[in-house]
């Protein structure tokens, strides 16, 4: 990206994701300390009217937030230390995963809102 | 995914069945746009939470146009959490086979949607005086 970088030897350059890896890392890790953060507000919320179904909740996701923090970790750790033309090679399945835990939290939402 | 190979099964197939292997930043930026569309989606809900709780804090009877707009936020919410997984794929699939990227649709509903729940929430905030 230097200012005599030409066009041939960009087009002779292995591919070099370059920090974009290390920025994909920490944009998995702020997304899921957004879901973290919201999901016990939420729960300290419920614990008003329902403690034991707030208390089961913090139960069940404390271990999936921590899973979400290693996986994000573990996606992109092996391809950082591979030759830079290596490909990642992460798939569709944790981004599947949270976007589904999102939908959850949504619903939950909604359920606390009409419950309230 | 620890050690690559042509033999490695990904999922999904829809997405992986075809095209080739794109530049590793084009698939990196996709998926920090499918994560920054999770967060918009959590900033909804969280909105959607609050200003419920607000409203049940702050009077005896809650106000149902105030919970009807919590309601709508939080659906917002599922709707963008729904599509951005979706659009990633779709994402994805375009870059691997070369294709035009799929069309921002979310992006105008967010938007006038949000223009939309800005003015419910000056008219309440005027006429009903929450």
């Amino acid at each position: 990206m230097s200012d005599h970088d030409t066009g041939d030897e960009r087009a002779r350059a292995p591919v070099d994701p370059g920090l974009q890896i290390e920025r994909t890392t920490l944009a998995w890790l702020r997304t899921g300390l957004s879901f973290a953060v919201g999901s016990l507000v939420l729960t300290r919320l419920i614990a008003h009217t329902r403690p034991l179904v707030a208390l089961g909740c913090v139960l069940a996701l404390l271990p999936v937030a921590v899973l979400v923090g290693v996986l994000a970790v573990r996606r992109y750790r092996a391809d950082s230390a591979l030759p830079q033309h290596r490909q990642p090679l992460a798939d569709g399945a944790l981004p599947a995963g949270v976007a589904l835990l999102a939908v959850l939290v949504g619903a939950v939402g909604m359920v606390y809102t009409v419950l309230l | 995914m620890s050690v690559p190979s042509h033999g490695t099964r990904r999922w999904p197939s829809r997405v992986y069945g075809e095209g080739d292997e794109p530049d590793a930043r084009f698939s990196l930026a996709n998926e920090r746009t499918f994560l920054a569309w999770l967060r918009t989606a959590m900033a909804l809900m969280a909105a959607g939470v609050g200003i419920e709780t607000v409203n049940a804090a702050t009077s005896s009877s809650r106000n149902p146009l105030v919970t009807w707009l919590a309601l709508l936020l939080l659906a917002g919410g599922v709707l963008v959490s729904a599509t951005s997984f979706t659009r990633w794929a779709a994402t994805e699939r375009a870059l691997r086979t070369g294709r035009p990227l799929p069309a921002p649709r979310m992006g105008a509903v967010l938007g006038y949607g949000l223009a939309a729940v800005g003015v419910g929430i000056a008219v309440l905030l005027v006429i009903v005086g929450i």
